[in-house]
């Protein structure tokens, strides 16, 4: 998983927690200033549909001889139109034609454009083409054009024109529901259904409208806006309503005779059309900002900040001397915000150290903050998120509070990344050995044509076969594998003291894996790099690393290395980790080992060691968080560390297996199997 | 008993000379009460072979029997085909509630009454609470989430079930859950398997008969034992070779690294 995974799924989680049930919603609403004015303009609007003509209306209707024609007066405040009938009660009354003919032209044009738009989702290739056709010509025409036309057709009446209006506003929301049911379609639950044989109609109205129906909903509510205004014009056009009704386009039309006279008789419909288009346009908005997933404001810088002031000079204890180190990285913390200022905690105190030429692995699954430590010290946190050090020393250097450019270039040229997701990793509109040679113009200040060189030699010794012409490609027209293999090629264009790679293999197919790993593995030898690789998959990280750090939510749980975790692993994750994942050797007459329940998230922590309540040899001194302390020749935080290999794991190294042999006499108590939960026979 | 059988199956994509042939006139049967596992790495058709089964890509030519009847898949009629999905965050629908997505799959004659407790019964069977069902997929696990889909399919009482790269997209530690899951419910059910994935091991691991895909065709098939000691087709070979064993160390390759 990329680190922008990671930050999205975040966002999305705590946008998920700030409310997204029924009730969190209307509180978010009333809550927030625009959605407040929203809901209260909205109600008002309701009212006045409602309850306008019962109230005004007979008022509305009578005859003012002597004040004909008007301007305001205390008695009229907006005046009195040519039959002496007051303006303001009139377009109070008008209220509900107005919203009534817009919302029902609206409904009109969505229920045909949902009708027409999901067809192509669920019929067969030949009328789904068709019917996209059709949509696509009928978007082309502006539709105000449309509605005339249709409005011509249907005769001048309100409901010709209310259907004209609908039918006019329908191509719009058909290619809508085109476009986000096409993104729907494709997903496994939709070819899930019909695997089941759902028929075609429920699966549109089960599985596809529900999913898109948020999006939908918001473009509807914010076309009721442009139907009243539509719909306004079609009236004052003669094409709408006509005498004796009258909705605010006739009174605008009436009006506007006596535009000189009494400029209010025009003013005030005008007036009432405007506010009320707003009304429906804000009610759109906040709908669409609700459905949005908006994080919250309390928005962190992204900038590394350092804790309390922790000299370098401490030295480190013991192991490699300061001098032999490439990063020195002690206290990392990185938190994401969650709104109403809680924050979610996926790496927690994290020390990593890397002698110049080690090769250490990271090794957890999803979510153990692996892959944010890597981008910590690479720098390439995503936004949201705080990163916190106590120190961060790399090739000697303070990186905690550094910013500058010469940095920058220090960091291009001696630490070289390789990300996990290919496609996003290189800029898809530009040549591959552009961006390669772009490395070494920017770092390294070497003339275009010479980089352009290197880069060509460089694809070569990834085994990128005539790299001159793929050079000039851009990266689509590369394979998975060549792309991979053409990014570590890029990490190569410098001379990397130190080489990161996040899950550099996990998409790939096992032949390619092995190549690219190899391919890893070469460059280290070459350029005498020291290599933090991550990865979930044990083989991996130890086929590649002289040492291993075990994580687990947001901690380092074991520091070993790799010859003593195949030899057995003192803390119990690790063993189970170890234990859990078949390979060729596995026996298939056992049951696998697994580890029940699963990784807390970040959001959950425990207080006290996280892996208890999936361990075997929890007790309640497990509620203590564990400290990271010496054992052999690595580390363990743990309260109950084991020893011994673990049963059942086939480990394909002679040495290992006879350090095995030389210990399991004296062997401590081994993981005991989980019972799988029983299956029970179904009746029939 | 139930089996499924290509035969001679052809699937291609696009018209004219951009013609791409998926599945290359395959002929595999996986027998009554037996896991066939079939490896091979992307884009070699494998998951195109299974969506054909299913009805979700159209074959070109060939046939796909279940018993020696034409295959179907759908809940109006028992012994079909059913297959579990890759993704588990894709494949349940998030605006339907966990035990309305198994319900669907009910055979149509299971009556109204009965359908609560048939659900029920077959979170039991995946090892979920029963107590899930009125819940939404949004705050599950993938593990969680595999488990209901194999619920869902299990539901339609399928003859054969087709599972498609169901772990690849799950944890390690919660992989094994799922993989040992798979394999009581095939015991406990004697059903017949079709266990698709990339993963040579976790094939290996599950399957009682091992069959090698390499662009659209199967190139050996046999028992996972003799597969695994003594394969044949040196693709067979490159796939065991490059398989990762715990312990073994990556040679770097002599790398010339031009100035």
């Amino acid at each position: 998983m990329s680190t922008t995974d990671i930050a999205e799924k975040m966002v999305d989680r705590a946008a998920a927690r700030a409310g997204t049930g029924r009730g969190g919603l209307l509180r978010r609403l009333a809550t927030s200033p625009l959605g407040m004015a929203a809901l209260l303009v909205d109600l008002l609007l309701l009212l006045l549909v409602v309850f306008g003509p019962m109230i005004w209306g007979a008022a509305a209707e009578e005859f003012d001889v002597d004040n004909m024609n008007s301007p305001p007066t205390d008695g009229h405040l907006f005046g009195t139109d040519s039959l002496g009938r007051d303006i303001l009660l009139r377009v109070l009354v008008a209220t509900r034609l107005s919203i009534g003919l817009a919302l029902g032209a609206t409904a009109i044009g969505a229920v045909i454009g949902l009708l027409l738009g999901a067809i192509p989702a669920v019929a067969g290739p030949r009328v789904g083409r068709a019917v996209v056709a059709v949509v696509n010509v009928a978007v082309a025409f502006p539709g105000l054009l449309l509605a005339l036309f249709f409005a011509s057709i249907f005769g001048a009446s309100p409901s010709g024109a209310m259907l004209a209006l609908g039918v006019a506003f329908a191509p719009g929301f058909a290619r809508l529901t085109q476009t986000l049911t096409a993104g729907v379609v494709g997903r496994d639950y939709v070819s899930a259904a019909r695997v089941i044989g759902v028929g075609r109609l429920r699966i549109i109205g089960r599985h596809l409208l529900p999913n898109v129906a948020d999006t939908l909903v918001v473009n509807i509510s914010l076309s009721a806006g442009g139907a009243l205004l539509a719909f306004a014009g079609l009236s004052f056009l003669g094409l709408g309503v006509q005498a004796p009704s009258y909705d605010w386009g006739r009174m605008l039309f009436d009006g506007l005779d006596g535009i000189y006279v009494n400029p209010a008789a025009a003013l005030a419909p005008g007036l009432a059309i405007v506010l009320a288009g707003l009304a429906l346009n804000l009610t759109g908005e906040v709908g669409a900002q609700l459905v949005g997933r908006r994080v919250g404001s309390a928005r962190l810088p992204a900038k590394p900040a350092t804790g309390a002031a922790t000299s370098v000079a401490d030295g480190p204890d013991g192991s490699p001397g300061a001098d032999d180190l490439v990063l020195d990285l002690r206290g990392l913390t990185v938190s994401f915000p969650r709104g109403r200022g809680e924050k979610s905690v996926p790496v927690r105190g994290v020390d990593l150290r890397i002698a110049r030429g080690e090769a250490v692995g990271i090794l957890g699954e999803s979510g153990s903050g692996k892959s944010l430590t890597a981008m910590s010290v690479a720098r390439l946190v995503p936004d949201p998120a705080r990163v916190d050090v106590q120190s961060l020393t790399f090739e000697g250097r303070d990186l905690s509070a550094n910013t500058s450019r010469e940095l920058r270039r220090m960091l291009g040229t001696t630490m070289s990344v390789v990300f996990q997701d290919l496609m996003s990793s290189f800029n898809p509109v530009m040549k591959v050995g552009r961006q390669l040679a772009e490395v070494a113009t920017e770092h390294q200040g070497i003339g275009r044509r010479a980089a352009l060189d290197r880069a060509i030699g460089r694809l070569r010794s990834v085994s990128i076969s005539r790299a001159e012409q793929r050079a000039l490609q851009y990266p689509h027209e590369l394979s998975g594998g060549m792309r991979q293999r053409a990014m570590i090629a890029m990490g190569l264009m410098g001379s990397p003291t130190l080489l990161i790679a996040d899950e550099p293999t996990t998409a790939l197919d096992a032949t390619v894996q092995r190549r690219v790993l190899q391919l890893i593995a070469g460059v280290r030898a070459a350029e005498q790099s020291a290599l933090l690789l991550i990865s979930h998959d044990v083989a991996v990280v130890a086929a590649m690393c002289d040492r291993i750090l075990v994580m687990y939510a947001g901690r380092v749980v074991e520091d070993i290395p790799v010859d003593d975790l195949l030899a057995g692993p003192r803390h119990p994750y690790s063993r189970a980790l170890l234990a859990a994942v078949p390979t060729i050797q596995t026996d298939r007459s056992q049951s696998l080992r697994t580890i029940e329940g699963r990784p807390p998230q970040p959001a959950d922590y425990p207080i006290g060691c996280a892996f208890a309540e999936r361990c075997a040899f929890a007790s309640e001194k497990c509620q203590q968080d564990p400290v990271l302390e010496p054992i052999d020749n690595g580390s363990v935080a743990c309260w109950h560390p084991q020893q011994g290999p673990v049963p059942g794991v086939v480990i394909d190294s002679p040495a290992v297996v006879s350090r095995q042999r030389a210990t399991t006499a004296t062997a401590g108590p081994v993981m005991p199997s989980h019972e799988p939960s029983r299956t029970r026979e179904r009746g029939r | 008993m139930s089996s499924l059988e290509f035969r001679n199956l052809t699937v291609t994509f696009g018209r004219g000379e951009k013609t791409v042939v998926a599945v290359d006139a395959v002929s595999l049967v996986v027998p009554d009460r037996t896991v066939v596992g079939l490896v091979g790495e992307s884009g070699s058709g494998k998951s195109t072979l299974a969506r054909a089964a299913v009805g979700l890509v159209d074959a070109r030519s060939g046939d796909i029997l279940v018993d020696g009847q034409p295959a179907t898949t759908g809940r109006r009629r028992r012994g079909g085909l059913q297959m579990v999905f890759q993704d588990p965050y894709s494949s349940l629908d998030p605006r339907m509630s966990i035990g309305a997505s198994i319900a669907e799959a009910l055979p149509s004659d299971v009556r109204r009454a009965e359908r609560r407790g048939a659900v029920a019964e077959l979170l039991e069977q995946v090892g979920l609470d029963p107590l899930l069902a009125p819940r939404m997929p949004s705050g599950l696990s993938g593990g969680q989430r595999q488990r209901i889909a194999l619920a869902r399919a299990l539901a339609a009482e399928p003859a054969v079930l087709i599972a498609d790269e169901i772990t690849s997209a799950l944890d390690v530690s919660v992989q094994g859950q799922v993989l040992n899951l798979l394999r009581e419910v095939q015991r406990g059910l004697a059903m017949s398997v079709l266990f698709i994935s990339h993963n040579l091991a976790t094939v290996c691991y599950l399957s009682d008969i091992v069959a090698v895909m390499e662009r659209g065709r199967i190139v050996e098939i046999g028992p996972t034992e003799q597969i695994v000691a003594d394969p044949q087709h040196p693709y067979t070979r490159e796939l065991l070779e490059s398989a990762p064993r715990l312990g073994e160390k990556i040679d770097p390759e002599q790398l010339a690294v031009p100035d």
